[in-house]
C-alpha cells in the first residue's frame, strides 16, 4: 500500500491563489531585524491530507503553522507578511505547504511572488509587542482573518528555534508550468522567545480553506523571534503531482 | 563484539488484526532463529503514536514472549520512557524486576525519555521536564530493585515507604542502558556509570568521538546502580546475502523504507522550541548518511548491508572505534520477505560471526559474560 499523501487538487488550487515566478534565477534578499511570530497548532490528520499537494505526505500528528513577519528592512522598504502553512514532509525532509499569504505591501507582494513564488494577495498585517504578550493580526478589507497572540513571554536561545522551509505553488511564466518552489531561508537570531499561545480568530476561507479542512485540535507552540532573514536563491523544485522523491528537480547549487 | 536484534515493529498499512498479528509472528521467528544461531540479545523499542513507523507500544510483552520462545539471548526493554506519564517509576522497576524473573535473568534495561512530539504531546507532557524525569527515575531504579523497602521525596514524583516487589533475579540488579541520540547524552551515560546505547545510525568517526568521551568520563564516575556498565552499543540495518547485487539492492530498499517512515515523525525539535532536545532525533543523522560517502555499490558507510565480506568489514570498522555490540534493525514495513530476512541472518551467522567468536569465547574464559 503506498504511503499516506497530500490530496490537494493542485490546479483548482492554483487557479485561484498561484502566482507567477519569474523563472528560478533570483538573486538573494536579506530582510534585516525581522520580527517573526509563529504559531504551531496540530490539525486533524485526514482532513489535513486534503490540503497538502500529492508531492508531499503529512506529518504524524499533521499540524499547521501560523506565522505573521514585519520586516522594516528590505530592498522594497518595510513590509508585513501573515502565512497559514500545512506542515509535510517532501521526501525526507519536513517542509510547510503554503495555503496563502497575505502581505501589505503591493511592491513586496509583487517581488515575493515574482522571486520566489509566494502566493501573496493584499492584507493589513500588524504584529504588536507588549510587556505581556505579542499580538499578530492579518486582516482583510478591514476583517481579521487571523488573530493570535503569545502570552508569558519567555526568553529562549535563538538556537531552541526550528523553522521549517516552505513550498510554494507557483506558475512559471518562462514556460507555463505548474510547480511547486522550496524556499528555505536562514536565519541569524538576535532575540528569541517562547510563550502560551492563544489563537482568537482563524477565518478557514480567507486562507483557500473553503471547505473547513483545517480544523484545529491540540496547539503546540508558539515563539517570537527577532531575527535578519536570507531569503536564498531557488535550489530545488518539485512537480505538485508527483511524489517528491519522484517529481524533485534541482535548479541552483 | 557481541550482536542483537532491534526492533521497532513496522507495521504496514492497511492494519487489519492479520497484518499486526503477522508482523509480530515474523519477529518471533527471527528471534528464535537469531537465539539459535548465536545472537547474544534482541531489543524493543517502546513508541507510541508511531503509525506505521513502530507498532511496539507494550515490549514488555513482546519481550517476555521472547523470553519464553528462546533460551539464551537476553531482552533488552529499550528502551523505557522515565517519563511518569507514560511509565510511573514504581511500576518500571516492578514489571521489569518481573520480567528478570520469567526471562531467568536476561534482562538488559535501557532508560530514555522520547523524542518525538507526537509522543510526548500524546501523553500531555512538556518536553522541557523529560531530561529531569529520566535523572530521578534512573536514580531512583536500582534502589527500587536492591533495597527491601524504599520511599522517595522528589521533583516529579515521590512515594512513602514500600516494599517494592518482587526483586530482579539478576544479582544485584539487571545491567542498566541510556539511549543516546541527542549531542552529550554519552555524557550523561557515562556520569553516571551506565551503558551507551546508540540509537542512531552515525559515521565511524562520529561515533568514534563519542566513545572516547564516554569512557573517558565514565573512569570518574558515580554510577547509579551497583556496578558500572561500560558497554557501547550501537544500531545498524542488517542485511547480509551471499550475491553482491541481491544484498546491496534488499538492504537499501531497507534503509530506504525506514528513513522514509522515520521522516513522517514530528521531532520535537520540530515543533516546540525547547534546550530540552537539541537535535532532531533520529532524522538528521540518517539524512547525513544517506548522503555520506559511500562505496561503489552507494551503501552508505559503516552500514551492514551486502554481501558478507563488506558486512564484516563494517563491524570490524565499528568494533575499531570501540564499539563493544551491534544490535541490527533486520526489517522494516515487511518489504523484506520473511525467508529473505530469516536467510540473512544465517548467512550473517556462517560468515560473519565467527570471525568474532574467538575474541567473545576469550573474553568468556577470562571471566566475562
Amino acid at each position: 500500500m503506498p504511503p499516506r499523501l497530500g490530496k490537494l487538487d493542485s490546479k483548482e488550487f492554483a487557479a485561484k491563489y498561484a502566482r507567477e515566478i519569474l523563472g528560478y534565477k533570483t538573486e538573494p534578499w536579506t530582510l534585516k531585524k525581522a520580527q517573526i511570530l509563529n504559531f504551531n497548532h496540530e490539525i486533524d490528520d485526514d482532513l489535513g491530507d486534503d490540503l497538502l499537494p500529492r508531492t508531499m505526505h503529512p506529518s504524524i500528528p499533521a499540524y499547521a503553522t501560523f506565522t505573521i513577519v514585519a520586516c522594516p528592512e528590505s530592498p522594497v522598504g518595510a513590509f508585513s507578511f501573515g502565512e497559514v502553512k500545512i506542515a509535510g514532509r517532501a521526501g525526507v525532509r519536513p517542509r510547510d505547504f503554503v495555503l496563502r499569504s497575505f502581505c501589505d505591501s503591493e511592491a513586496a507582494r509583487r517581488e515575493l511572488a515574482q522571486r520566489w513564488g509566494y502566493p501573496s494577495t493584499p492584507g493589513q498585517v500588524k504584529l504588536t509587542t507588549r510587556h505581556d504578550r505579542i499580538i499578530g493580526r492579518v486582516a482583510v478589507e478591514g476583517r481579521a482573518v487571523l488573530e493570535m497572540e503569545m502570552l508569558d513571554r519567555d526568553l529562549i536561545a535563538g538556537n531552541d528555534i526550528q523553522y521549517i522551509a516552505s513550498m510554494h505553488l507557483a506558475r512559471n511564466k518562462e514556460d507555463g508550468q505548474l510547480v511547486l518552489v522550496q524556499v528555505d531561508p536562514e536565519f541569524v537570531f538576535s532575540r528569541a522567545e517562547r510563550g502560551r499561545p492563544i489563537l482568537r480568530t482563524l477565518d478557514n476561507a480567507a486562507w483557500g480553506d473553503e471547505r473547513g479542512r483545517l480544523k484545529l485540535r491540540n496547539p503546540i507552540s508558539i515563539s517570537y523571534a527577532v531575527a535578519d532573514i536570507a531569503l536564498p536563491r531557488i535550489r530545488y523544485i518539485c512537480d505538485p503531482e508527483r511524489p517528491a522523491f519522484q517529481g524533485t528537480t534541482k535548479v541552483a547549487a | 563484539m557481541k550482536f542483537g536484534l532491534f526492533y521497532e515493529i513496522s507495521v504496514p498499512r492497511p492494519w487489519d488484526r492479520e497484518t499486526e498479528k503477522r508482523v509480530y509472528d515474523n519477529c518471533f521467528e527471527q528471534v528464535i532463529l537469531a537465539d539459535e544461531l548465536g545472537f547474544d540479545q534482541v531489543w524493543a523499542v517502546e513508541h507510541h503514536f508511531l503509525e506505521e513507523y513502530s507498532h511496539c507500544s507494550a515490549p514488555e510483552i513482546f519481550l517476555t514472549a521472547c523470553a519464553m520462545k528462546t533460551r539464551n539471548i537476553r531482552v533488552g526493554h529499550g528502551i523505557i520512557v522515565c517519563v511518569p506519564q507514560f511509565n510511573h517509576p514504581i511500576k518500571i522497576a516492578e514489571r521489569t524486576a518481573t520480567m528478570d524473573i520469567v526471562s531467568g535473568g536476561r534482562l538488559e534495561v535501557g532508560t530514555g525519555r522520547s523524542a518525538t512530539w507526537t509522543e510526548l504531546g500524546g501523553f500531555g507532557v512538556n518536553p522541557d521536564e523529560t531530561k529531569k524525569t529520566w535523572d530521578e527515575i534512573v536514580h531512583c531504579l536500582p534502589k527500587m530493585w536492591t533495597q527491601e523497602r524504599f520511599g522517595y521525596e522528589g521533583r516529579s514524583w515521590s512515594m512513602p515507604v514500600r516494599t517494592i516487589i518482587p526483586k530482579p533475579y539478576q544479582k544485584p540488579h539487571p545491567p542498566l542502558w541510556v539511549a543516546v541520540t541527542s549531542p552529550g547524552t554519552e555524557i550523561d551515560a557515562a556520569e553516571r556509570g551506565m551503558g551507551s546505547l546508540g540509537l542512531t545510525f552515525g559515521s565511524f568517526k562520529e561515533q568514534g568521538e563519542k566513545v572516547k568521551n564516554y569512557r573517558r568520563i565514565i573512569r570518574n564516575c558515580e554510577p547509579v546502580g551497583e556496578f558500572i556498565n561500560e558497554k557501547v552499543s550501537t544500531a545498524n540495518f542488517l542485511y547480509c546475502h551471499e550475491e553482491t547485487e541481491k544484498g546491496v539492492k534488499n538492504g537499501r530498499r531497507l534503509l530506504g523504507t525506514f528513513n522514509f517512515l522515520a521522516a513522517q515523525l514530528l521531532a520535537c525539535r520540530e515543533a516546540f522550541p525547547t534546550k530540552s532536545y537539541p537535535s532532531l532525533g533520529l532524522l538528521p543523522t540518517l539524512r547525513q548518511e544517506a548522503a555520506g560517502p559511500g562505496d561503489d555499490s552507494g551503501v552508505p558507510e559503516g552500514i551492514a548491508i551486502g554481501d558478507p565480506e563488506r558486512v564484516l568489514r563494517a563491524c570490524k570498522n565499528w568494533e575499531s572505534v570501540g564499539v563493544d555490540r551491534i544490535n541490527f534493525l533486520i526489517n522494516a514495513l515487511e518489504t523484506i520477505p520473511q525467508q529473505d530476512v530469516l536467510e540473512s541472518l544465517r548467512t550473517f551467522a556462517r560468515h560473519v560471526m565467527p570471525h568474532f567468536r574467538d575474541e567473545q569465547q576469550a573474553a568468556a574464559a577470562a571471566g566475562g559474560r
